[in-house]
């Protein structure tokens, strides 16, 4: 679009027609202070903070939604919108409860902050002090109402990211409330415990249970990150309070995920209730013991010297290890979870220029949810199409046009040939029918996702084969923090001669391993990871990559070798 | 196969599903709004947002005739909102909100009804009254219970 000249607190610049006052501000680097904006989601001028005043415009307009044109002369820090923005903080403090200092947010809030700004020392108004309901039914955030400004962020972003809508207001006027679904407890409604709501919200109105009360702004810091938990790797932010991760948030500038996480990489890793290994552990004739780093890789050499060996190695492992596995280990190095994609695969981007998803035996919702994400508000939005294909899980339903049968599939093809923007989600089980698709309706998009979030950087390190129970008789697995180890693999280890696990968590492998070797968490890993994309992820940096590290316990095995 | 449309295109559509609802069903309950809701392939809460948004439309079961009485400006200053609303309490025993025992008169507290020339105004279901006193509403409301 053309360029136009617009001149904001007689600074002069040229912006894009069809900019917002508060975006062209951005950019001449005038402040506006704001409270209802956030640059990921669309401005709907609620709260009325960011008034300024245009030269030809009657009364005082807010930046955040008013579009430049050319000429504008804007004005933000006159007493005019001093003294509005000053009568709305004063209304804002008056409406709820805002007694700072039992909040939680104190110290990261917005609206304290632009209350400090601008001089609010004292009520000017009576406080209306209503005494709201404070809805803790989720399992790892709580809503407070109190604390609530109706800034609609919350709303917004459950809508316009995660297309899940489960957000909504009840009532007018004095009497509005943020609700779920159709004013049901949190808890029991559509929400997915994403928890963006939770990190858009600008008031302490909606609480991380873990996180609450442990450092505001000033004593976190934040390190960029990426989660490992599925193979779409978003990036994330580490806040951290001395050495401890005490919060996971979405990075707003990363690809693929532009700030959106999921339950899995926001929450999970902080409530992770299983035991943890914390030292290396040794199996003796009377049972398990604690034993020095030292004596367990000893142990593990002598036996990997001597055996028929088979390394397994779980997608939840650094490219470092992996690295180390794959060059100095003895034996067939094999993938826990499965092979990577067959298919070079598209973006994640794709998926929002789509109008029609085709999502081919995956259960996307859990499994990979971001992507879900990115289905779900193009069809609630945009109006696009979704078919689901074979076994998909049941969670897409209220955004699926029709679920059909893998055997149904040629009914679907004409459908496909007659959309604009086909996209195919798959991973693993759907490939081939994706492919057989892929043949008849030439230029469709197939995001092909990886079985476990570093699949694809094992298999780039060399590691390629799937996992099989026969041909060794000593057995070394990375596990890294895996859950549901495949059953075959459980079972041939126990029969095997020696078994050693290097994990983050102790079962099931207790029951089958002779030697346990400590592993840190994702979030406390150090390395770097490669997605479904094939970009590489840096991981951490959280804690430092001390002996104790992933690669680095390897690295002193494999100097044992 | 129902026709996925972009979200403007439903939400244009809503307050008429929301009307056409309201009048099969009586009032809105969970049952019209969820109903509204896969219909239009609208959330739950967009759907519930906007049915408790606008004053004419109840998401409580109401008496067969719902009063709503204007407390408009207008009307306010006509000398109509406070003393209408006052008179039919009395007579009806029932504050705004509220449904009569007999389950004929629900009372409502309304925004300007688009009547302000032949102020005060009261709407009973769908048929508006103007000028009122408090003889003319003895009148409708004999009226209404007869019929
Ligand atoms: S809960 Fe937070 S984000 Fe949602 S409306 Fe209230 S203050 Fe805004
Ligand atoms: S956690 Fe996610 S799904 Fe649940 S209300 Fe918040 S944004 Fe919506
Ligand atoms: S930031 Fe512009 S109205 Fe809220
Ligand atoms: S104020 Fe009552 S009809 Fe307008």
């Amino acid at each position: 679009m053309a360029n136009v000249n617009v001149v904001i607190n007689g600074i002069a610049g040229s912006v894009p027609a069809g900019t917002t006052v508060l975006e062209a501000a951005r950019q001449l680097h005038v402040d506006i202070p704001t409270l209802c904006d956030h640059p990921a989601i669309q401005p709907i001028g609620a709260c009325r903070m960011c008034l300024v005043e245009i030269e030809k415009q009657r009364t005082l307009q807010p930046a955040c939604t008013f579009p430049v044109s050319e000429g504008i002369v804007v004005k933000t820090d006159t007493p005019a919108t001093m003294n509005a923005r000053r009568f709305v903080l004063q209304l804002l403090f008056s409406e709820r409860n805002h007694f700072c200092m039992f909040c939680q947010m104190s110290g990261s809030c917005e609206l304290q902050t632009q209350a400090y700004k601008h001089g609010l020392d004292s009520w000017r108004y009576d406080r209306a002090f209503p005494v709201l309901p404070l809805d803790a039914t989720r399992q790892y955030f709580i809503m407070d109402h109190n604390r609530c400004i109706l800034c609609r962020r919350c709303i917004r972003a459950c809508d316009q990211l995660v297309g899940n809508a489960t957000l909504g207001l009840k009532h007018r006027g004095a009497n509005t409330m943020i609700i779920a679904d159709m004013d049901v407890p949190f808890g029991e409604s559509s929400c997915i415990s994403c928890g963006t709501c939770l990190q858009v919200c600008p008031t302490g109105a909606l609480i991380d249970r873990a996180s609450a009360y442990l450092g505001a702004t000033a004593e976190v810091k934040r390190v960029k990150s990426t989660c490992t938990h599925c193979s779409i790797g978003c990036g994330t932010e580490l806040v951290m309070r001395d050495d401890r991760v005490i919060r996971i948030e979405g990075d707003w500038t990363a690809e693929p995920n532009h700030g959106l996480i999921c339950e899995m990489g926001r929450f999970q890793p902080l409530n992770d209730k299983r035991a943890p290994v914390t030292k290396p552990m040794v199996k003796e004739a009377d049972g398990w013991h604690e034993t020095s780093l030292q004596a367990a890789l000893e142990r593990v050499a002598t036996n990997l010297k001597t055996g028929k060996v088979t390394t397994v190695v779980s997608g939840l492992a650094t490219n470092e290890a992996a690295q180390i596995i794959a060059k100095r280990f003895p034996g067939a190095k094999q993938l826990m979870e499965g092979q990577a994609p067959a298919v070079t695969s598209s973006p994640l981007k794709d998926m929002d220029a789509a109008d029609l998803f085709i999502v081919v035996n995956t259960d996307v919702a859990h499994e990979y949810p971001v992507a879900s994400f990115a289905i779900k508000r193009s069809v609630h939005l945009r109006g696009a199409r979704l078919y689901l294909v074979g076994d998909t899980g049941d969670s897409m339903q209220p955004w699926t046009s029709r679920s059909i049968q893998e055997a149904q599939i040629d009914a679907l093809l004409p459908i496909i040939e007659g959309a604009q923007n086909p996209v195919i989600i798959c991973g693993k089980k759907g490939e081939a029918l994706a492919m057989k698709i892929a043949k008849v309706v030439t230029g469709i998009k197939i995001v092909d996702l990886a079985p476990a979030g570093n699949t694809m950087g094992l298999v780039q390190a060399g590691i390629r084969q799937q996992f099989s129970a026969n041909g060794f008789d000593t057995c070394y697995i990375l596990a890294a923090e895996a859950q549901d180890a495949p059953q075959e693999l459980l079972e041939a280890c126990a029969q095997a001669k020696f078994t050693a696990v290097q994990a983050s968590y102790k079962q099931p492998w207790m029951d089958i391993a002779q030697v346990i070797l400590p592993t840190p968490v994702s979030h406390l890993k150090c390395g770097t990871f490669v997605n479904f994309e094939g970009k590489t992820g840096v991981v951490n940096a959280a804690a430092a990559c001390n002996a104790n590290g992933e690669a680095q316990v390897l690295e002193q095995l494999a100097n044992l070798l | 196969m129902t026709k996925v449309l972009p979200d403007p295109a439903k939400r244009a559509m809503l307050l008429t599903a929301l009307y056409i609802a309201q009048e099969q069903y009586g009032s809105l309950t969970p049952d019209a709004l969820e109903r509204v809701s896969a219909r239009l392939g609208i959330s739950p809460a967009q759907v519930y947002e906007t049915a408790t948004f606008y004053s004419m439309f109840r998401t409580q079961p109401a008496g067969r005739y719902v009063l709503q009485v204007c407390e408009g400006l207008s009307c306010y200053l006509a000398d109509g909102a406070e003393n209408l609303a006052a008179y039919i309490q009395n007579k009806l025993h029932i504050c705004p909100g509220e449904t009569t025992t007999d389950g004929l008169f629900t009372l409502q507290m309304v925004q300007c009804l688009a009547s302000c020339s032949s102020s005060p105004a009261m709407r009973v279901n769908d048929t508006l009254y103007e000028n009122l006193t408090a003889d003319r509403v003895d009148m409708l409301l004999d009226e209404l219970r007869g019929g």
